[in-house]
């Protein structure tokens, strides 16, 4: 376990060095730059915004500056500029010593804030709605998919897959709309748009507080963003454990008198879980990261627009940002969906 | 087992979701500490007064005191920036202007120029030197989180550790202007200051570096003499612009009594300004609220603000409407798909106000294109365009049709009622017989012209594009391609060596004033007119020498009604006698606002808090 583990930290950090030089030199491939608008700059002003922004060196010697300043943690006795573009993620001081590291470079569009301040901000938001968009599809799918499966061609599974197909169908840019006309400007129960907390957050992640009036901010996002992935979830429950209890091993179960109960939790749903833990890994990473639509429609300050929004700014250090970010909590997940398989599943081996 | 746990999650989210849903219990008669800050004698102080809050639901709900804030919506995203030499969109102007003030200041609904921290000005005979006397009464302030208040900054302890109330100087302003035009700033909009200050263009540029030696001098704390290079119209009215404002050195640089914060001092907490409002709360991506400076000293045309705080959301459109709707919002600009709802609702429409807005929208043509290199076939091409019909049928905002490109309003730009004939107008008939004399001449048939029109890629320029595409089918049988780009892309092409022969583009003011539209947009060398050593290159690709002179003329012309007359004969070079853009129409900004909002509506699109009331029934 130890041994796999530091297998793919190695991994990681490969995969990672790989993405951020292919995004970085195909962000700079695309005609147009950060500063260019209907109004066309003086060439004095331009030089000034590039030379700023150190945009005016060669492509190469930025990137290898953009690797430098994010991986390579400095010890240094000089107190913080205050300036942007020395701003390190993590900064500690102790004794007039400060150890500073991973410095994700400014925004160009917002010009008061740097990436790791939008990190630092935008990103607990969308883990708050990502990781309970997560919980509500799990308990609402996962078991309707399994209720399905036990009652095939029952009423059940016609009401459940109904249900499925509909949460599928309907987009969250469509659901979004019609939860916030309905409940928020109709009928005026739920707030319309915002979030229930503000920097800064517990543990640099969490609400400080989790009151009632939090969880009106979640419930309607929540249930826009969750429902189409507990409709995916509820399918491929179903699916994947039809295909199971048909296997000879659960037969042998049954043949050696266990109780139809254990049959089913012991022997079916633990391998009928092995695919939808498969899709939930990459669900949670894109879930967790930040989604455009969904905090686009309800004002959720997160950092789904931060990468739809920086592409059309050629905003390069947030573009970095955003992409690195969504990397390494894709690896991470499937990470974890590669531990839970060894654990779901005794023949298959870490290594 | 496992079922029944996740059945027991499943009843509690559903209970969670009940529970909040349900109305909020009844409200118990409470006794409330209200703290108040009241202002006697220019200083505020903090009263608590024990006040027994009524139940709201008793037999006849007594109506809630509305608070006393403007609750409005920026745009979606972060304010980019507060900083006076950094700020350059409309969100962030309007901060900056409502928390600083300029030497001059614009009144937002006439336009005329006001004095502003200078109380008045001489100007030298040659027209070029102007010293600004300044208002010795104005202090600094900051928001201070821990007594929930406004407060004068004071200045560092002398030897005996007094203190006393930093005030605006005029070298506050020169510490501002110089430093929105140093190299290192690199400031957008400093290219309008070293536009018009002496030595100021070098300095920006790097190639001056004393910085004495710019045209900005603070002669003792209350005089601050500028030098401008020509003795024009607009002088004293950039110096006013929110870019030329005082910034507090001491917390950017630091100083014995000042922690130093850099590039940070524009946060909440480390901000310092002098204007009518100053910062109190600024959480990034989601709100940002300016407070009322209670020492500010009002005058006639800047007074108190009656409103206590001002707080911006950062929402899109769309859910900005719904808040609107639910009453969370003050107002707001309606979204175009919302548009023919919110005229049909009863309520809503008696809520919307249309006022004009200071842009135009246009297509350019680039005039060394191939078949619109001849004048007749580009004023053909805008002589056949209904705008009227586009108006109607698909902006729906009740724009304006632009018959040229500086909008009526801005000073110096002509207005409708003076020169209702000027420049172009719909014309079908006369524009196909102006095509078909050029197709006779050439020897050509209409389906030979082969003309390619440009837009950026968005679903609203896609439908006036379509719409304007039908109109050269209609009026002149031509079929002209549609092509599109992203926005950047679309940007670089369209100022490039690569422009289209058509392509879209509109321009809003930086400042309100027709050299801001027919100078520095379409002249050789504007944003819209590339050129290299005095050559264009690309986007309309057009010299006119006496389009030149004319702009050149009517920048220096003192007297109003002459430089009217000059941007007029300029205009009709531009739309009707070369015809390098299809003026097409002059925009308005469509809002709703609430029932009790009491409000001035500014035409420049940053609005002035100061005059804003909240009417209490």
């Amino acid at each position: 376990m130890g041994q796999f583990i530091i297998r793919r930290t190695l991994w990681t950090l490969a995969v990672l060095l790989v993405v951020s030089l292919i995004t970085f030199f195909l962000m700079h491939q695309v005609p147009g730059g950060p500063f260019d608008s209907e109004k066309a700059l003086p060439s004095e002003i331009m030089a000034n915004l590039n030379q700023r922004y150190h945009l005016n060196e060669p492509l190469a010697q930025q990137y290898v500056q953009y690797v430098y300043d994010v991986l390579v943690p400095r010890l240094t006795t000089t107190p913080p500029t205050e300036m942007l573009l020395d701003q390190f993620l993590i900064e500690i001081e102790m004794n007039g010593v400060y150890f500073r590291w991973m410095n994700f470079g400014p925004s160009f569009s917002s010009k008061s804030r740097t990436v790791n301040d939008i990190l630092r901000d935008q990103l607990p938001v969308s883990f708050q709605l990502g990781v309970m968009a997560v919980l509500f599809a799990a308990t609402l799918g996962i078991p309707l998919g399994v209720l399905a499966a036990l009652k095939q061609n029952t009423w059940l599974d016609y009401l459940g897959m109904s249900v499925a197909i509909l949460g599928v169908s309907v987009p969250p840019i469509v659901m979004g709309p019609l939860l916030v006309w309905v409940f928020a400007v109709t009928l005026q129960w739920l707030p319309t748009s915002g979030w229930g907390s503000k920097p800064p957050f517990l543990m640099g992640f969490l609400p400080i507080d989790f009151s009632l009036d939090y969880f009106r901010y979640t419930i309607l996002p929540v249930i826009a963003l969750g429902l189409g992935g507990s409709a995916l979830l509820a399918r491929l429950t179903r699916a994947s454990l039809l295909q199971v209890i048909r296997e000879d091993y659960m037969r042998t179960a049954r043949a050696k008198g266990l109780r139809e109960r254990a049959v089913i939790v012991r022997h079916a749903l633990r391998n009928a879980f092995i695919p939808v833990a498969t899709v939930l890994g990459p669900y949670f990473a894109a879930v967790v990261t930040g989604t455009f639509v969904v905090e686009l429609i309800f004002g959720i300050p997160g950092m789904g627009k931060y990468f739809v929004m920086s592409i059309s700014n050629r905003d390069y250090p947030v573009i970095m940002g955003t992409i690195l970010l969504y990397a390494f909590v894709l690896v991470i997940a499937n990470t974890i969906v590669d531990i839970v398989y060894a654990v779901l599943d005794p023949r298959i081996q870490l290594s | 087992m496992k079922s029944a746990v996740w059945l027991l999650l499943l009843l509690t989210l559903i209970a969670m979701i009940v529970a909040c849903a349900a109305p909020a219990a009844p409200a118990t008669p409470q006794t409330i500490i209200v703290k108040e800050t009241v202002v006697t004698g220019g200083t505020p102080q903090v009263v608590e007064r024990v006040v027994t809050a009524t139940p709201a639901a008793t037999a006849v709900p007594a109506k809630p005191k509305r608070p006393n804030i403007v609750r409005v919506n920026a745009s979606l995203g972060d304010v980019p920036s507060i900083d006076p030499g950094v700020a350059e969109d409309t969100t962030s102007i309007t901060v900056v202007e409502e928390t600083f003030m300029g030497l001059t200041r614009l009144d937002e609904v006439t336009n005329e120029l006001h004095p502003g921290m200078a109380t008045k000005w001489d100007i030298s005979p040659d027209g070029k030197t102007y010293t600004f006397a300044f208002r010795k009464d104005v202090s600094w302030v900051r928001w201070d989180g821990s007594k929930k208040q406004v407060v004068k900054v004071q200045t560092c302890p002398d030897k005996d550790g007094k203190t006393k109330d930093r005030l605006v100087t005029a070298k506050d302003f020169e510490y501002g202007i110089v430093r929105a035009l140093k190299p290192e700033t690199a400031s957008p909009y400093a290219y309008v200051l070293a536009f018009v200050i002496e030595g100021a263009a070098d300095y920006n540029a790097g190639t001056l570096k004393d910085a004495s030696k710019v045209g900005v001098k603070a002669l003792d704390d209350w005089t601050l003499q500028v030098k401008f290079i020509e003795p024009a119209a607009y002088n004293a009215n950039i110096i006013g612009l929110w870019t030329a404002m005082a910034v507090p050195k001491w917390v950017i640089e630091g100083d014995e009594c000042t922690t130093r914060r850099g590039e940070r001092w524009t946060e909440p907490g480390f901000f310092q300004s002098f204007g009518p409002f100053t910062l109190k709360e600024w959480i990034h991506d989601s709100t940002l609220t300016i407070i009322k400076n209670p020492f500010w000293i009002g005058d006639q045309w800047t007074p108190q603000p009656k409103v206590d705080e001002v707080t911006f959301s950062m929402l899109d459109p769309v859910p900005a409407m719904a808040e609107f709707e639910t009453s969370n919002l003050d107002w707001v600009e309606v979204p175009l798909a919302d548009m023919d709802r919110v005229r049909g609702d009863a309520k809503l429409s008696k809520l919307l106000t249309i006022s004009p807005s200071f842009c135009t929208y246009y297509y350019g043509f680039n005039t060394k294109a191939k078949f619109v290199d001849d004048v007749r076939v580009r004023r053909a091409l805008s002589m056949a365009v209904d705008r009227v019909g586009l108006i109607k049928n698909v902006t729906k905002g009740e724009q304006e049709p632009a018959q040229w490109f500086a909008r009526p309003g801005l000073v110096g730009a002509p207005t409708m009622k003076d020169y209702p004939d000027l420049g172009v107008k719909y014309h079908p008939t006369e524009a196909k017989k102006l095509l078909d004399e050029y197709l006779k001449e050439k020897g050509l048939t209409l389906d030979k012209l082969d003309i390619t029109a440009m837009y950026s890629t968005s679903s609203s320029h896609q439908k006036i594009a379509e719409y304007i595409q039908q109109q050269w089918k209609t009026n002149l049988g031509l079929s002209v391609k549609l092509t599109n780009q992203e926005w950047k892309v679309f940007l670089k092409t369209t100022k490039s060596e690569d422009t289209p022969q058509i392509f879209r583009m509109g321009w809003c003011l930086d400042y309100p004033d027709a050299n801001n539209f027919d100078r520095e947009v379409l002249s050789v060398g504007g944003s819209q007119n590339p050129a290299r050593n005095g050559v264009p290159y690309g986007g309309v690709n057009w010299n006119n020498i006496k389009y030149e002179e004319l702009v050149r003329k009517a920048a220096q012309e003192m007297d109003p009604k002459k430089r009217v007359d000059l941007y007029a004969q300029a205009e009709k070079i531009l739309n009707w006698d070369d015809a390098a853009i299809i003026p097409l129409y002059w925009y308005t900004s469509v809002q709703v606002t609430q029932p009790w909002i009491k409000r001035t509506i500014s035409i420049g699109g940053h609005q002035r808090y100061e005059h804003w009331e909240i009417v209490q029934q």
